[in-house]
């Protein structure tokens, strides 16, 4: 099992990935498809960021070499709670859209809507902390020690959430304007309103 | 309220990527999250009209 350190390593990578591609998405639904996102969408937005920033943390330590067991722990932990914190606002979402005749909220993506997907990777999420804290035994995440194209590979995945995260803090200044909350159901840009633009 | 979260979890990002102090990470992140409760607490106006 000497290649399992380095399979953590990677996997804690498709975690970062898998959830910039689905915050990705959601910025084409927004952009491409016209969907402005509630604001019960962009709590789960958040429980996302935070349960990838656990995984991000791991990835960043193992680099450094200054991963322990504890922060390993640490970083699984943020995980979970950011996961458990998003599933949170899925249920509520799920439940306020579960009477026979609600068309739900947004159009559905392959047969559910977003919301509903998003309760999914929550659980995805949670269940890969099981398995992997199970198998902490066996080791934990080690990155390669050589600067090469894996180093490359991993700096790009690292700044591709940095960046979705980034272009989330610019999208949000334009949905919520001056105000302190987002609205229900919300059909515009409320900074550009609130201009006059 | 949700700039607040977002600048919270982006400068939770690098701190992370910099590796600047764990300390400030864990609290900007958990502040992070205590805001996302608070606002998704605030957000929850009614009960659901369900009975299981």
């Amino acid at each position: 099992m000497k290649s399992f350190p380095r399979l953590l390593f990677w996997a804690m990578h498709l975690w970062v990935l898998a959830y910039s591609a689905v915050m990705l998405g959601a910025f084409t639904i927004q952009f491409v498809g016209g969907e402005f996102p509630c604001p019960l969408c962009m709590l789960q937005r958040y429980g996302m960021i935070l349960s990838t920033i656990g995984a991000l943390w791991i990835i960043m330590q193992a680099r450094r070499g200054e991963l322990t067991a504890v922060r390993y722990a640490q970083g699984l932990g943020m995980g979970v709670l950011g996961a458990a914190a998003g599933a949170l606002v899925s249920v509520r979402q799920i439940l306020l859209h579960i009477k026979p005749g609600d068309p739900g909220y947004g159009e559905p993506v392959l047969g559910m809507h977003l919301y509903t997907w998003a309760l999914i990777t929550f659980y995805v999420v949670i269940l890969f902390v099981a398995v992997v804290s199970m198998l902490a035994p066996v080791g934990i995440p080690e990155a390669p020690t050589r600067a090469g194209a894996q180093r490359t590979i991993s700096t790009l995945i690292v700044g591709l959430f940095a960046l979705v995260v980034a272009a989330n803090v610019i999208a949000i200044i334009f949905l919520e304007g001056f105000a302190w909350v987002l609205p229900d159901d919300p059909t515009g840009y409320n900074l550009l309103d609130q201009l006059g633009l | 309220m949700d700039i607040i979260i977002l600048a919270l979890l982006l400068t939770a990002v690098v701190l992370v990527v910099r590796g600047v102090s764990r300390t400030w990470v864990v609290v900007t992140w958990l502040l992070a999250l205590v805001l996302m409760l608070g606002l998704f607490r605030y957000h929850v106006t009614s009960p659901l009209d369900l009975s299981f």
